[in-house]
């Protein structure tokens, strides 16, 4: 499959053209066809063009359903949502794997199948690629002005020397020289790196994807959410989530330290924009190993710390409520900032749960909503600035069974009032300083104030910097398959165009695709350049003018000449100066008849 | 800093006048085509070429096909065989008459129309450049960060490069399409989505949006310029195809204008080599992006996994034009789905599907 710049038919690669024609299949008459064929078969068929097209076709499409439900790896909260709202659906959804569709088996089949055929294409082409640098350009065609770019011009040089100058130039130039001793031609071409920068380009393709196998077998992702003033190891335990590659163990995780002392969001406070995040800054101590020295560290949203080989990420925050409770006997039994999470209502409005399993003489729990700006609007509280300018806790407060002793383990974030009874009718507003207390002698709640948390993403990727250093190869050999362009150049030189009146010179140009165009340019300045060569090596005296009119192919484009081009050469005695077969024949028949 | 609110009243002004120069452009392409000098070259003549320049490649390409000392060599007479069915030589645009005259030349012997249209599309690309300069002065970044600013970037992007290609191929006939595609986009951004300039949520304040966003810019102003130049191809290819079929009267004033049927597709296919390596480098700096601030370099966020199914077709559309019998029609079709999916993406994704990518503001 796979040349990414070869649209028309390629003179230069007969491969090019195995697209076009019929091959034997399985239902080709006559011969046979056992299993080795039909393996081979199949194998054609999976490294033909056709199917590598259909092959991409089939991955855009299966990527459409990835974006569009949620998906497990990154909003598992949204699949949950899913599942509430969709019943019926959602399991045979998911039995399809579309809410991991990028993990889906069927989705690995078809860039595996991709891949296959990429290597079955690439892999003989590299080896075409080294045979063909190794042998020479092919011999010059008989009639060069049937080439699509064509000049022709006379020197009073022999035809011998006019080819061994005209090689020089070419040579000079950079080209692979073709150039028997008993014959009057040379050819050469030049480009060879088009061909290789293709090749770059989709090997790269496959290094991008090792890259990223190796990063999901080696690295890992964990979470932890952090309440300013607070520390932790990286550590399974002290990890909230964590998720490892197939062959990372826990001995893997690196011992370092981290303490937020300090998390600042700042936000827009007026106009259109009010509201809109404008600075965050989480200054962090951070130990490359337990009792190593501490350093700081400002971690902001585009400002990642790399530390023992993990980097961390500032990917959220939210406030944390401080409450103090003390028990039906008089014991402080919570006193604790407690992260609530920020909902979809905006400007923080953030839910939480506090459980108090220790309380007498029955546990306590309350759920609770943080208000950072309050504002109430017709009975109910909303937020109006995502800032803390007037912050309140609203509670609801049960008493009961928390139910932690029995069934799976519970999130922190949710309350199971099943074996609980509510104490408070209706929703208690606090502010800072301000306390609840609970009926029949239960104790009191105080709202003491509120920190802010942050959540930090730890992860590791042993494939970063190779898929890196893929990727960039990738373009790399993307644009040298663009820019270079394969072509050849023919010069030939014969007696003529009468006896004794010099030498002929016919130069032809071959390009194959050129896909960012200018080899019309660049023929024509080379042209030039070997009409000048030839100038300046014929002996002065009988240099022959330049009689000819069709001799000035070089004008053809004025305004992109090379300055090799020089001034004398190409004088303008037709309007449009002709290089095109269509126009050159009438000469050629001219000099046939001769 | 505070945005410059006097600097963005500045800018808005000159988007308007753009909007307006550019419209007047557009009259003047259509003028050229009402009234305009007819072209000089036949179409007639531009086929026999064709053939001539097929013809002439067959026995090179048998020659080299077969490896080293051709045996089917010089001097055997050229069988149309299998190069023949790509119709024009692969080495250019060098069947299109005025490349031979220098561009500015070419246009004022194309006349008064054409001198006009031109001339009012490049001041109207100077004031549309002045607008979004003075709209990143205004606001102190590159100005690039909303839905609104991207489009209206973009199209500045379209119209640059369409003026590029139109004096380097001298395709002025193509005007009244891409740049009243300009108008029209222009003009929508302006009345429908118009957000006033402002500061950047923290997110986005960072070095890799200049480089990540503006990368994204200039590739989806180049494949604007090639969707564009994809409908006029089909467009011509399917008249030319009614016409040989007799459902269609032949000699369409516009079609016989226009550029042939293999030079609006190579000219299509130059600016699509022209974005694709863009965008391939836009999707990995955003991908080092990505990296930075999210703490992984590709997470199948929607708005990646459409940049990702938009690579994905414009890369088959350049596999399509090297494979027998998706040239010409269906690799173009693949073109403009591959465009569909950018615009879905910019339009639909990053507004209404939830991601990490959320920074359209609009709405």
């Amino acid at each position: 499959m796979t040349d990414v710049r070869a649209p028309e038919t390629d003179p230069f690669d007969a491969a090019a053209e195995r697209d076009d024609q019929p091959r034997p299949g399985p239902s080709s008459p006559g011969a046979a066809f056992g299993l080795a064929d039909w393996l081979k078969w199949l194998w054609r068929q999976l490294t033909s063009m056709r199917i590598a097209l259909i092959l991409l076709f089939l991955l855009a499409l299966a990527s459409v359903p990835g974006s569009m439900l949620p998906q497990q790896g990154g909003n598992p909260a949204g699949v949950q949502q899913y599942y509430t709202s969709h019943p019926a659906l959602a399991p045979w959804l998911n039995r399809l794997g579309l809410f991991n569709v990028f993990a889906a088996p069927w989705f690995a089949a078809i860039y595996l199948l991709l891949f296959a055929s990429l290597v079955g294409c690439v892999v003989p082409r590299t080896f075409r690629l080294a045979g063909s640098a190794r042998t020479l350009p092919p011999r010059a065609p008989r009639n060069l002005a049937r080439l699509p770019r064509s000049a022709e011009y006379t020197t009073a040089l022999p035809p011998r020397e006019a080819v061994e100058v005209a090689a020089r130039v070419l040579s000079g130039r950079g080209f692979r020289l073709r150039r028997p001793d008993d014959e009057d031609w040379v050819s050469a071409e030049k480009g060879y790196l088009r061909e290789a920068g293709n090749l770059l380009f989709h090997l790269a393709l496959l290094g991008v994807l090792v890259s990223v196998a190796l990063g999901g077998l080696f690295g890992y992702k964990a979470d932890r959410l952090l309440v300013q003033g607070q520390g932790f190891a990286d550590t399974v335990s002290a990890l909230d989530e964590w998720h490892p590659g197939r062959f990372v163990t826990a001995a893997d995780l690196g011992p370092f330290t981290i303490k937020l002392n300090r998390f600042d969001a700042s936000y827009v406070a007026s106009g259109q924009q009010r509201g809109q995040p404008s600075a965050f800054d989480a200054r962090v101590t951070y130990t490359e190993q337990p009792g190593g020295p501490a350093r700081t560290f400002d971690l902001d949203v585009n400002r990642p710390l790399s530390v023992d080989g993990a980097k961390v990420y500032l990917i959220g925050h939210g406030y944390a409520p401080q409450f103090t409770v003390t028990d039906g006997r008089g014991h402080v039994v919570y006193s604790q900032a407690t992260p609530f999470v920020a909902g979809a209502s905006g400007n923080f409005l953030s839910e939480g749960v506090v459980k108090v399993p220790d309380a007498q003489p029955e546990q306590l729990g309350f759920t609770g909503v943080f208000v950072p700006t309050a504002v109430n609007v017709g009975g109910t509280l909303e937020s109006v600035f995502p800032a803390a300018d007037n912050p309140v806790v609203s509670l609801i407060a049960y008493a009961g069974n928390l139910g932690e002793d029995s069934g799976p383990s519970q999130s922190v974030y949710q309350l199971d009032t099943t074996a609980m009874h509510r104490l408070t009718t209706s929703p208690q507003v606090l502010a800072p300083g301000q306390s609840l207390k609970l009926p029949d002698g239960r104790g009191r709640i105080t709202f003491t104030g509120y920190v802010p948390w942050v959540s930090l993403a730890i992860t590791h990727d042993p494939g970063q910097l190779p898929a890196l250093i893929c990727g960039i190869a990738a373009l790399g050999g993307l644009l040298l398959s663009f820019t270079i362009r394969r072509r050849r150049i023919f010069v030939r030189a014969r007696t003529g165009p009468s006896p004794g009146r010099g030498t002929t010179v016919q130069v032809g140009g071959l390009a194959r695709t050129d896909a960012s165009g200018g080899f019309e340019a660049e023929f024509a300045g080379l042209a030039a350049e070997l009409k000048s060569a030839h100038e300046q090596a014929a002996p002065a005296p009988s240099a022959p003018p330049t009689q000819r009119a069709e001799s000035a192919p070089p004008a053809q484009s004025a305004e992109s000449a090379p300055p090799a081009q020089p001034a004398e050469s190409a004088p303008p005695t037709q309007p449009a100066p002709p290089t095109k077969p269509a126009q050159q024949q009438p000469a050629e028949h001219r000099h046939e008849g001769e | 800093m505070p945005v410059n609110v006097a600097l963005g009243h500045v800018s808005n002004a000159f988007l308007i006048a753009a909007l307006v120069i550019y419209s007047l452009s557009v009259v003047a392409f259509a003028g050229d085509f009402a009234f305009g000098r007819p072209r000089r070259a036949a179409e007639a003549a531009r086929g026999q070429q064709a053939q001539d320049h097929a013809a002439a490649l067959a026995p090179v390409g048998a020659a080299s096909a077969a490896g080293g000392p051709a045996p089917a060599g010089p001097g055997v007479p050229a069988t149309p065989g299998p190069a023949t069915t790509g119709g024009e030589p692969a080495d250019g645009a060098g069947s299109m008459p005025e490349l031979e005259v220098p561009a500015l030349r070419a246009i004022r012997e194309a006349g008064r129309w054409v001198v006009a249209a031109v001339a009012l599309a490049a001041v109207g690309a100077a004031a549309h450049t002045t607008a979004v300069i003075t709209r990143g002065l205004a606001v102190h970044r590159a100005p690039w960060g909303n839905m609104y600013e991207f489009v209206t970037a973009l199209t500045c992007v379209a119209a640059i490069f369409f003026l590029f290609a139109l004096i380097r191929y001298r395709a002025w006939t193509l005007g009244v399409f891409v740049m009243g595609a300009v108008v029209v986009t222009l003009g929508l951004a302006e009345t429908l989505i118009y957000t006033a300039p402002g500061d950047l949520v923290p997110a986005l304040q960072s070095y890799w949006l200049d480089i990540h966003v503006t990368a994204m810019t200039l590739a989806t102003g180049i494949f604007f310029v090639s969707a564009v130049l994809g409908f006029v191809y089909l467009w011509v290819d399917r008249y030319t195809r009614r016409v040989a079929a007799g459902r269609a009267a032949p000699g369409n004033g516009i079609v016989r204008r226009l550029p042939g049927i293999e030079q609006l597709d190579r000219l299509t296919y130059r600016t699509i080599v022209f974005g694709f390596p863009v965008w391939t480098f836009g999707v990995i700096a955003g991908a080092i992006w990505a990296d930075q601030a999210w703490g992984r370099y590709w997470g199948w966020d929607p708005v990646e996994t459409w940049a990702f199914i938009t690579w994905v077709l414009y890369a088959a559309f350049l596999h399509a034009r090297a494979t027998a019998g998706w040239r010409g029609r269906r690799a173009h079709y693949v073109q403009l789905l591959g465009f569909v999916s950018l615009i879905f993406n910019i339009l639909v994704v990053q507004v209404f599907i939830a991601g990490m990518h959320s920074y359209a503001g609009v709405g």
